[in-house]
């Protein structure tokens, strides 16, 4: 049940973010510190639900087989640096994943 | 109002100038219909999160902290931090609607994310206010019915295939693909490094607290960096529109 009631107030409470300055337009001011995190706070919220998902993603195989995902994401990095392309990361890291699980013994 | 309805060729204009945006985000939606279909909860619930939140990264989180099991609380602290960049797009939006009915102020709003005002702002800039109306909804719509069917269909897709191809890793590596471009930016840097660390040091924090904590963490390094160093552009805006391009 509080799965939907996190979603119902999660999304409440987005439309609220977006009618604020158009219902308050004129009347105050958002201070300039207050964007500059703004712009911090996406990054931050990927590299931490990235590195929270490759660490469950580690402990959720077998203790053999635990450094497969840290060697695609390795892959995945070294792609997209070569590339400059963010989609290259599942492209080869997907496969790099498959091959490296495939490899070590279970 | 009527002329908006009738000014098909505004709207198209708007729709076409979202296409390219599409590139992008449609194989965001389908990774997030996947993980959404991967995680442990209802296939409507992860779909619900499209029409209800309708801001990817936002949705990204709020699914893997219901996965994991977060105190519900914090789940909801993190999507609406993480969001709080839709206050600055209303800001930016607001000056532009002000002479508009409300119930069209109401669903301009909801629509409201980034690639959207991307698109409306810069109809603004080259057409008259009336058609620029016009512009941005066309725009806006599109965006919307492509986000919910990518959704849609990754959620579709992704429940009940093989348990080797360990489909749950597809998130976590499209959040390293976003992430390592903005390596090259100091503060973004900074905040990426340490929210990571904080990450994997909190993980058995009680109440799944380690990913709000992370972000919390992330953004008050990132802002240690001072700002006339080379830095992101000013306003979030620009930076999402160049980092999706």
């Amino acid at each position: 049940m509080s799965t939907w009631i996190v979603i119902v107030a999660a999304g409440l409470g987005s439309y609220l973010f977006r009618l604020s300055m158009i219902i308050l337009t004129g009347r105050i001011t958002v201070p300039p510190s207050l964007e500059r995190a703004s712009g911090l706070v996406v990054p931050a919220a990927f590299a931490a639900l990235a590195a929270a998902g490759v660490a469950a993603a580690c402990s959720g195989l077998a203790i053999t087989q635990s450094a497969a995902p840290l060697v695609a994401v390795a892959a995945a990095v070294i792609a997209v640096l070569r590339t400059g392309s963010s989609q290259a990361a599942i492209l080869v890291g997907m496969p790099v994943l498959w091959v490296t699980t495939a490899l070590l013994p279970s | 109002m009527t002329s908006l309805r009738t000014d098909r060729r505004d709207v198209a204009a708007g729709a076409r100038a979202m296409v390219p945006w599409l590139a992008g985000l449609v194989p965001f939606g389908l990774v997030i219909g996947v993980s959404a279909a991967q995680a442990d909860i209802p296939a409507l619930a992860g779909w619900l999160t499209g029409p209800l939140i309708y801001a990817g990264s936002s949705q990204v989180a709020t699914i893997g902290m219901l996965d994991a099991r977060a105190a519900p609380m914090v789940v909801v602290a993190s999507a609406l931090i993480i969001n709080i960049r839709l206050i600055f797009y209303s800001a930016t939006m607001a000056r532009y609607w002000r002479d508009m009915p409300w119930w069209w102020r109401l669903v301009a709003a909801y629509l409201m994310v980034d690639p959207s005002c991307a698109v409306g702002l810069n109809g603004y800039r080259r057409l008259s206010r009336r058609r620029a109306h016009a512009h941005y909804l066309g725009g806006a719509v599109l965006l919307w019915v492509s986000w919910l069917a990518a959704i849609g269909v990754g959620a579709t897709v992704g429940a009940g295939w093989p348990a080797w191809l360990h489909l749950e890793f597809v998130m976590p590596l499209y959040l390293v693909g976003q992430t390592v471009p903005k390596l090259a930016q100091p503060a973004q840097r900074r905040a990426i490094v340490a929210a990571a660390a904080t990450a994997l040091l909190a993980l058995s924090a009680p109440l799944q607290l380690g990913t709000a904590l992370a972000i919390a963490v992330g953004v008050a390094a990132g802002l240690t960096v001072r700002p006339d160093e080379p830095a992101p552009s000013p306003h979030p805006l620009q930076r999402t529109a160049e980092v999706r391009r």
